[in-house]
């Protein structure tokens, strides 16, 4: 039969949907046919009706339809209350994507009423006065709460939720096994959650069997194994929602799926230090089935040994070619033997062998040092690797043996982890054997030899580049027995203290690279290349010095101007190392800056500085030459100098210049002449202050003070009391008296002054002291002094003594006779004689006053000048002449003069 | 003020005769039961502690629901049949509440809340949630308690649940999801009104339960004398 049914909303005239259903009819059989409405059926009245017709191909055509039947109404509006709004559908369950239609019904039609999906307001169709209409397009999943949407007027708001699905997918990864025969589990990947709290339903079903199991969990099933030895299955996994139905399916071999469980009860089994045996437990499988396990072996973290077994229930292996004191860890795992599908978990077990001598001498080197010529060698070793050790090692023995006293060993034990050991010799030849211990025994030993005395060090230092690989070098072999070579080296900088290190190298070895982790760029390092005899000898061969990568010097020296004059000056950096820097020091430059003019200095180069400041360069080509003579320069000129090393990395940081300023051009006058000149005044001046005594002896001598003359004492107390002393006052000189006036001969005292020359070849003149009446002008104001000198009784007598005066007498007197000493002495005899023993006719002293006014000496001639007072405050410096010497007739050539004849103006002191 | 040798005498001697009459004070004289003073000192500073952790949970709660119960200007009228206990009323009826009857309703109240509350952690779908709620729950269990407590103390007698009205928790077919919400909605926010009431109830309490002013005022004088 087939039916027409057609579906019209609101009005029954408005048809909205028409189909046809066909279905086989029994008698008296109810049929059920159902249609789902796009707008939810509370919103609207709908109607159905249907007509029906035969079909069926043993009825001939023609077919007719039968009359529609009345239009039945559907009418759920009926079954709300009394709420002033509604919104449906009520809580619908939606895929992601799909399309929805919400409406509401408003009975106040005066209500403003506006609708909101989440919080986004939404406009809707009118369908009815009071119904509206929302469609809402590709819906997507929000929360697993739902989607809400509702709609507001003026009471309270009124919703619906959406529950939104996500589209459920189908299971990935669809594979069963069994562990022991007896259970299989089928797992699978279940994709993305729908997102709602009913979760899709998971079904697995068996066609061989027809059995079906509904899963637990939503990734994995398990189904249980018949007895009846049933080896294929096909399964059929369901995934099933509201809205889907997803299936996948295997075909699956029990036999080829077993996955067997890890096994248990792994442990190691007479563990040695080469071997050791693993035994473990397999879970056995159906009726004891084959396993097949394999045996690991692994040392750190590698697998180092592979063994497969074949085992029912337990299984054990003899592990060999251990290593000594090694942890080593042990692993297992099996699989079925008949069908390999899957290996079971893991299970491991570590153990350590156990410990073996050391297998390898220590790697041995020295550092010889010779205080007061014994050797003090350093003996280092580096610790033997893991490999070679077989254990902890506790201690190590030094065996020194002396091979110049056969029975003389010396045995050090030096703990671990020490790598170093101090052994002070004599000048002997030794050999020194290490050996490096651990609890089962010694190592082969390592020996070193000393020899008692220093080798040759004066081996010139070579320079070598460092790469990136480290430094590479090479040198010649002196001997042809050489066993071996070694390169010393120290790690850190020369300013640390050497960590030493060293490299062994055979004897066919001529060259090598040096690397150590430990080089830096701009570190200087040195490099001593020994040859190690067949006596365990080392000679050094070869002294390298370089740098792994040269840099520019990180500092500049400190440069001292000095020398400085008016063209020139000097600069010295003597204290600068060049020996410590960070490159090999090629030279210096030498930067000028002048403000006199832009011309740059012969042998200097115009430069840009990083500044954008030109200057003068000068390059220094050797390292050695720290001094620079800065020359033509101007005098009062402000010069400015910066002087930097470079290396083949570049030049010094740029420092600030230094300012000089040379001085003027006569400067060096006044340090050269006046400054010496000084000098010798000053020398001149302290020596006459040192020997101010002696030239005023020689040249001005104290006159004596009769007085103070110790011999009047003498003469007071024991001779006569009423000697005295002849007061100058009490002597009047009044005139003077030409005792021998040679004819002729005449004195002109014109008061000029005469020559020398003029009075010489004139006779000795004699001159009176003793006053005149003529020319007596009364006591005029002279000072007389009192002299000691004076013989008294020739004073008494009216007798003054006359002296032969030369014209050069003025000039200091010199001779025995005139010393002071002798003079006194003179003086003193004839002083004795004169006490009533020398008459007065025979008074030899003259005497010639040193206060004599320069009056004529001519008697007849009246004087020209008479005395001026002014005149007698002159002091000439008197003088006794013993008359035997002074007496002796004066010859013609005698140039004799009196005193008084000098020139006022001219005095002699 | 002017004080002169005879006032001050005066003080002194009204002061030796208000400590001689210290012990007699009876606020002063409690040596050994505190009485319900700390308990409902106690009991506020719970009230208050669950205020602020009841502010958390619903930011969580409502987000979880999604608009517009999470927007902050979403205050719908409230339905004409309501299950929950309302925490609103008349100021005038509230103040003339004695504090029999203002305990009795605040442990009533919350024994519904409790009890809607477990239905909300039911529902909850996320373990974050669940343990927040179930934290609350935990915690306003202890705030009943607390007024038990409170109640015993000053001498009356815990409300009996009349039978056939112990609220339970139905997740009926005829409440749709929207209505649910909306119930989640106004729980947070009845349970949110009804801590602000407490506060101010056993703040109430508390003072008057706390001795008179002025024998407080004494007691401190004599210390400082």
């Amino acid at each position: 039969m087939v039916f027409e049914i057609q579906i019209s909303r609101f009005k029954a005239s408005d048809v909205i949907w028409t189909g046809n259903y066909s279905t086989t009819v029994t008698q008296n059989q109810v049929l059920h046919w159902s249609w789902e409405s796009e707008l939810p059926l509370e919103c609207a009245i709908h109607f159905v009706r249907m007509r029906t017709m035969v079909d069926d191909a043993r009825i001939p055509v023609p077919r007719f339809w039968s009359n529609w039947s009345s239009w039945k109404k559907a009418d759920a509006q009926n079954s709300l209350g009394d709420h002033p709004l509604y919104v449906f559908p009520k809580d619908k369950l939606v895929e992601e994507g799909s399309d929805v239609t919400i409406c509401y019904i408003s009975r106040n039609h005066q209500d403003n009423i506006s609708c909101y999906l989440e919080d986004v307001l939404t406009f809707g169709k009118q369908l009815d006065q009071s119904v509206w209409a929302f469609e809402l397009k590709n819906i997507s999943f929000l929360r697993k709460t739902g989607t809400n949407f509702y709609c507001q007027g003026q009471g309270v708001p009124e919703g619906v939720v959406l529950f939104v699905s996500k589209v459920l997918e189908e299971p990935k990864n669809f594979s069963c096994e069994t562990r022991d025969l007896k259970t299989l589990t089928c797992t699978w990947d279940p994709g993305d959650d729908t997102g709602l709290i009913q979760l899709p339903s998971y079904t697995l079903f068996e066609s061989f069997s027809r059995k079906k199991t509904l899963c637990k969990h939503r990734n994995r099933c398990d189904w249980q194994v018949t007895q009846d030895s049933q080896e294929m299955y096909n399964f059929t996994l369901v995934a099933e929602n509201y809205f889907r139905k997803r299936s996948v399916s295997i075909l699956f071999n029990l036999i080829h799926g077993v996955h067997p469980v890890a096994p248990y009860n792994l442990f190691p089994k007479n563990v040695s230090a080469t071997n050791a045996t693993m035994t473990w437990k397999v879970h056995s499988i159906g009726n004891n089935s084959a396993l097949l396990c394999q045996l690991q072996l692994l040392g750190e973290g590698k697998v180092i040994q592979q063994h497969n077994i074949s085992i029912r229930v337990n299984g054990e292996y003899l592990l060999s070619e251990l290593e000594p004191d090694t942890e080593y860890m042990a692993r297992v795992r099996c699989a079925y033997a008949d069908h390999f599908w899957k290996w079971s978990e893991l299970i491991s077990q570590n153990f350590t062998t156990a410990e073996a001598a050391p297998s390898e001498a220590p790697d041995v080197w020295r550092d010889v040092m010779f205080v007061s010529g014994h050797p003090t060698v350093t003996l280092f070793w580096k610790p033997l690797s893991k490999v070679h050790t077989h254990g902890k090692i506790l201690f190590y023995n030094v065996v020194v043996e002396n091979l110049d006293e056969a029975s003389s060993l010396e045995v050090l034990s030096v703990p671990a982890p020490a790598n170093s050991t101090k052994v002070t010799l004599n000048q002997s030849s030794y050999q020194i054997h290490v050996t490096a211990h651990n609890s089962v025994g010694p190592s082969p030993a390592s020996t070193v030899a000393i020899s008692g005395h220093p080798g040759n060090e004066n081996v010139e230092e070579g320079r070598i580049n460092g790469t990136e690989d480290g430094f590479p070098m090479s040198w010649k072999p002196q001997s042809r027995n050489a066993t071996g070579y070694v390169v010393e080296w120290c790690d850190g900088p020369q300013n640390l203290p050497c960590v030493l290190q060293w490299k062994n190298l055979g004897p066919t070895t001529t060259g090598t690279v040096i690397s150590s982790g430990a080089f830096r760029p701009g570190v200087r390092y040195n490099f001593r290349i020994y040859e190690i005899s067949t006596k365990r000898m080392a000679h050094l061969l070869e002294k390298k010095t370089g740098y792994l990568e040269e840099l520019a010097p990180s500092y500049n020296p400190q440069v001292v101007p000095n020398n400085l004059t008016s063209h020139s000056f000097t600069l010295s950096w003597k204290d600068y190392p060049t020996e410590s820097q960070t490159g090999f020091i090629q030279g210096y430059y030498v930067y000028l800056k002048s403000k006199a003019g832009e011309k740059c200095h012969r042998g200097f180069e115009k430069t840009v500085l990083p500044d954008n400041s030109v200057c003068c360069k000068y390059t220094i080509d050797n390292p050695d030459q720290k001094t620079f003579v800065m020359k033509d320069l101007q005098p009062e000129s402000v010069y400015e100098f910066f002087v930097t090393p470079y290396t083949s990395a570049g030049e010094g940081p740029m420092d600030d210049f230094r300012k000089v300023t040379t001085p003027d051009e006569y400067s060096h006058i006044l340090i050269h002449i006046i400054l010496p000149m000084i000098f010798c005044v000053l020398v001149i001046m302290i020596a006459c202050y040192l020997k101010s005594q002696w030239l005023k002896d020689k040249c001005y001598p104290d006159i004596p003070d009769p007085y103070k003359s110790s011999v009047l004492s003498l003469i007071k107390s024991k001779e006569n009391p009423h000697i005295t002393i002849m007061n100058v006052n009490d002597c009047v000189p009044d005139a003077i008296e030409v005792v021998n006036k040679p004819e002729g001969s005449k004195i002109q005292f014109t008061g000029t002054r005469k020559s020398p020359t003029e009075t010489k070849g004139t006779k000795p003149a004699y001159l009176d002291l003793l006053p005149t009446e003529k020319n007596y002008s009364g006591p005029g104001p002279c000072i007389c002094f009192e002299n000691f000198t004076y013989n008294q009784a020739a004073s008494d007598l009216g007798y003054c003594g006359h002296f032969p005066v030369t014209s050069q007498a003025p000039h200091c007197p010199l001779g025995p006779l005139t010393s002071p000493e002798n003079l006194l002495k003179t003086l003193e005899q004839n002083y004795m004689n004169s006490l009533g023993e020398i008459p007065a006719g025979e008074a030899n002293l003259n005497y010639v006053s040193q206060l004599a006014s320069p009056v004529s000496g001519d008697k007849e001639s009246p004087p020209t000048n008479p005395p001026e007072p002014a005149l007698c405050s002159e002091y000439k410096m008197q003088m006794a002449i013993p008359l035997g010497l002074a007496s002796p007739p004066p010859s013609e050539n005698s140039s004799l003069s009196s005193t008084t004849l000098l020139d006022p103006g001219e005095h002699y002191h | 003020m002017d004080l002169r040798a005879g006032d001050s005498w005066g003080m002194l001697a009204c002061l030796c005769t208000v400590l001689w009459q210290v012990p007699a004070v009876p606020a002063l004289n409690r040596t050994g039961d505190p009485g319900p003073g700390p308990s409902i000192q106690k009991t506020y500073d719970l009230t208050r502690y669950l205020e602020h952790q009841l502010r958390s949970l619903a930011g969580t709660y409502l987000n979880y629901l999604g608009p517009p119960f999470n927007e902050p200007d979403f205050n719908p009228p409230r339905l004409g049949v309501e299950t929950l206990p309302k925490a609103t009323v008349n100021l005038e009826v509230w103040r003339s509440l004695n504090d029999k009857l203002r305990l009795t309703q605040n442990y009533e109240a919350y024994s519904h809340l409790l009890c809607y509350l477990r239905g909300l952690n039911r529902q909850a779908a996320t373990a974050e949630l669940r343990r927040s709620l179930a934290h609350f729950c935990t915690s306003l269990q202890g705030l009943l308690g607390s007024i038990a407590g409170v109640m015993a103390a000053l001498g009356y007698p815990l409300p009996q649940p009349l039978p056939g009205t112990e609220p339970t928790w139905a997740p009926g077919p005829a409440h749709s999801d929207f209505l649910q919400k909306m119930d989640d909605f106004w729980l947070l926010k009845e349970l949110q009104t009804w801590l602000w009431r407490s506060a101010k109830d056993f703040n109430r309490l508390k003072k008057k339960m706390q001795p008179p002013a002025t024998a407080v005022t004494l007691h401190l004088e004599a210390r400082g004398f």
